[in-house]
């Protein structure tokens, strides 16, 4: 599904991204983890297509194509998916009408027929019943107001409607109390299927108790610098970053 | 004042003068009328006033000459069928429709049977009769309004057709809205219309009256001149709703001049699409403690639009409130123009007067001139105002396209959110769904 083969990024010539190599499979969960400043969220934003980033070495393969190559949008309709970690407010346009532009945009790109608004309206309502979302939150304005965990609801709600093949989901949980933390795990748990994937960026151990993850990938100086199952998450969370830190600095030194 | 400027002032006398006595001279022996004396004693106080110039403080941003140096004919009525006439209906708005084409009522194809209990309309020639509302009448054309040099009230005195009278009784709320529909169907002449209407919300009522402008040809060059005056009397409400959706070519001048009793709310709705230069003044005078002001303006300008917003609202008592809210796009070489002016009197203690001008200048070539223009001499008062000025948030277009949207229905989706800030506040979703959907095809015909 996705393949990242030595992944260089800079920005404003700073080194960000080291060298990073990945393999997402069909139906598999990934949990990328590291302290702050590790390359995380530059790793997300770079696979969702943020343009302010250098890419100077490396390839992103997703489904036999170039990611790097296609623009934002395509990214979208090919069935990627970020979830952004500060989703922006949009007044003035309603979820309902925004998520209507964005289904249709994306049956239009693969060449599908356009759904009647009625459909469409059917679909998402269906969605938002299964995240148990009230449907008064179709028709008010794109994230205008919302609370930090309406926010991250609203893009779990985005996802579950758009039905990407890989969701990446970007620090989501940072800052959420632990009830909105389990709106957002139940809902990837809802969407988890044998060909959807995960790759969960997180600096937290505490959302992978509610998705459990495959892989557990942590990132330190722009380079994944160890692998292990869910464990590893918990051995962190008990022992902090500071022992991979001391590993990795001995051997570079 | 200078000789051109004189002249340029004669030259269209002449033509008004013209077109007045025409008029006169049809009037066969009903020139005993009251409604007469009333439009002779405008067009006698048009021939006083001088036209303005950008030289006037009030008229700086927008130049009237190419407005009126061209010498109009009063529209004819069209032959406009139902199905053609029908196109310009708002979907699922029932509503007592006014058709008027080319200025000229269309009985045919108005539906005004369906008056709702609670709501009467009557010709200006009528209520002209009536002792009561004639005063009432006469008070609000003498209202200056916030507009110094602004003969275009008397020339639409002088010249209305077809003025109406819309009265509530006390203590009635009525949904359902009066919708004057105007419409341009000249191509090869120039047409001027001067559509008029005096609203009066009687004590504890509430309506609304929708006016929206429309043209069948893109090109048509015409001039429509309307006024309108909205007396609110206490605890009563007024939706006034102006829609204009004019030809790419038209002129559009707007007056409309509210007088407010205690308690009471007057909310007017603006969206300014169409028109070639387009003049929209109004003015708010609050006469009684609580009363409430709402403005919401909307527009889109694009290839050579110039789309002029002026209000003015005149706190002189306390505890009341006005509320201005005006987003806009500017794109091409379109212009716009806002120029709110608040004036808390030194007796308006605890006012609260809020304005908002945002606009979105998306070319080089594009401008938009924004002046506040609040003058406080009261001390207990929150007052506040915001302009600004930008372009299309880069952070929001890309959220957009991860969603799936092209470059183009991100941007055309932004620019629809930022005027439909302003259009959710609507009250009939019927409106907010054409307005919306008209701002819609005009982003998508660039």
């Amino acid at each position: 599904m996705l393949k990242i083969k030595d992944l260089k990024v800079s920005i404003e010539g700073k080194v960000i991204l080291n060298g990073i190599n990945l393999e997402v499979k069909p139906g598999e969960i990934h949990a990328i983890m590291g302290p702050n400043g590790s390359g995380k969220s530059t790793l997300a934003n770079v696979l969702a297509g943020r343009d302010e980033y250098e890419i100077t070495e490396g390839t992103v393969d997703f489904f036999g194509k170039d990611l790097l190559d296609m623009d934002v949008d395509e990214r979208s309709h090919a069935g990627l998916f970020l979830a952004f970690q500060y989703p922006v407010e949009i007044p003035g346009v309603t979820n309902a009408t925004f998520l209507k532009s964005a289904v249709n945009a994306g049956r239009e790109a693969r060449g599908e027929e356009e759904l009647k608004p009625i459909e469409i309206l059917k679909l998402i309502k269906a969605k938002a019943a299964m995240l148990d979302i009230d449907p008064s939150f179709l028709k008010r304005s794109l994230n205008e107001g919302f609370s930090g965990g309406e926010k991250k609801r609203n893009e779990m709600l985005q996802m579950a409607v758009l039905e990407p093949k890989l969701g990446i989901l970007d620090e989501t949980d940072s800052g959420l109390d632990i009830d909105a933390l389990k709106v957002v795990a139940e809902s990837v748990n809802a969407l988890r299927s044998p060909d959807r994937s995960f790759v969960v960026v997180t600096h937290y151990q505490r959302l992978l108790d509610h998705i459990v993850p495959d892989y557990v990938h942590v990132l330190y100086n722009g380079r994944i610098v160890k692998s292990g199952d869910k464990n590893l998450a918990i051995e962190l969370e008990e022992k902090g970053y500071d022992w991979i830190k001391e590993e990795v600095d001995a051997i570079t030194a | 004042m200078s000789i051109i400027s004189k002249d340029r002032d004669s030259n269209t006398k002449e033509w008004i003068k013209a077109l007045f006595q025409t008029y006169e001279a049809g009037l066969n022996g009903q020139s005993n009328q009251p409604i007469a004396a009333f439009k002779k004693s405008a067009f006698d106080q048009l021939m006083t006033e001088e036209f303005p110039t950008r030289r006037d403080e009030d008229w700086k941003y927008t130049n009237v000459a190419p407005i009126i140096k061209e010498a109009y004919k009063f529209g004819t009525p069209s032959d406009l069928s139902q199905n053609e006439f029908d196109q310009f209906l708002f979907e699922g708005l029932d509503a007592v429709i006014v058709a008027i084409v080319n200025g000229v009522l269309d009985k045919n194809l108005s539906k005004l049977d369906r008056m709702p209990t609670g709501l009467n309309m009557m010709t200006v020639a009528d209520a002209l009769q009536d002792e009561e509302i004639s005063s009432k009448i006469q008070n609000l054309v003498d209202q200056k309004g916030g507009t110094d040099k602004n003969p275009f009230l008397r020339m639409n005195r002088a010249f209305a057709q077809h003025g109406y009278v819309i009265i509530s009784d006390k203590n009635a709320h009525v949904e359902k809205p009066i919708h004057f529909i105007h419409i341009n169907t000249g191509i090869n002449e120039t047409y001027f219309s001067h559509p008029q209407l005096f609203m009066i919300g009687s004590k504890s009522s509430e309506f609304s009256v929708i006016e929206s402008y429309h043209s069948t040809n893109n090109d048509a060059k015409y001039f429509t001149n309307a006024a309108n005056y909205i007396q609110v009397e206490d605890n009563a409400h007024v939706h006034h709703y102006r829609l204009q959706f004019e030809s790419k070519s038209a002129y559009q001048i707007t007056n409309s001049i509210a007088i407010q009793a205690r308690d009471s709310v007057y909310s007017n709705y603006s969206v300014d699409l169409g028109g070639r230069i387009v003049r929209n003044n109004i003015s708010t005078e609050h006469m009684g403690p609580g009363v409430n002001t709402h403005y919401y303006g909307a527009y889109l300008g694009l290839d050579n639009q110039h789309i002029d917003n002026q209000t003015f609202i005149d706190h002189a008592v306390p505890h009341c409130e006005s509320n201005e809210m005006y987003k806009g796009i500017l794109s091409d070489k379109a212009r716009g123009v806002f120029n709110g002016k608040v004036l808390v009197r030194q007796d308006a203690q605890k006012t609260n007067a809020y304005q908002q001008n945002a606009s979105l200048v998306l070319s080089d070539t594009a401008v938009m001139d924004a002046k506040p223009q609040l003058e406080i001499y009261a001390d207990d008062v929150k007052c506040s105002h915001g302009a600004t000025i930008g372009q299309l948030d880069q952070e929001s277009v890309f959220y957009l396209k991860s969603r799936g949207l092209s470059d183009e229905g991100a941007k055309n989706l932004l620019q629809k959110a930022f005027i439909g800030d302003v259009i959710l506040n609507f009250r009939f979703q019927p409106i907010i769904d054409k307005v919306l959907a008209m701002v819609d095809a005009k982003l998508s015909k660039k």
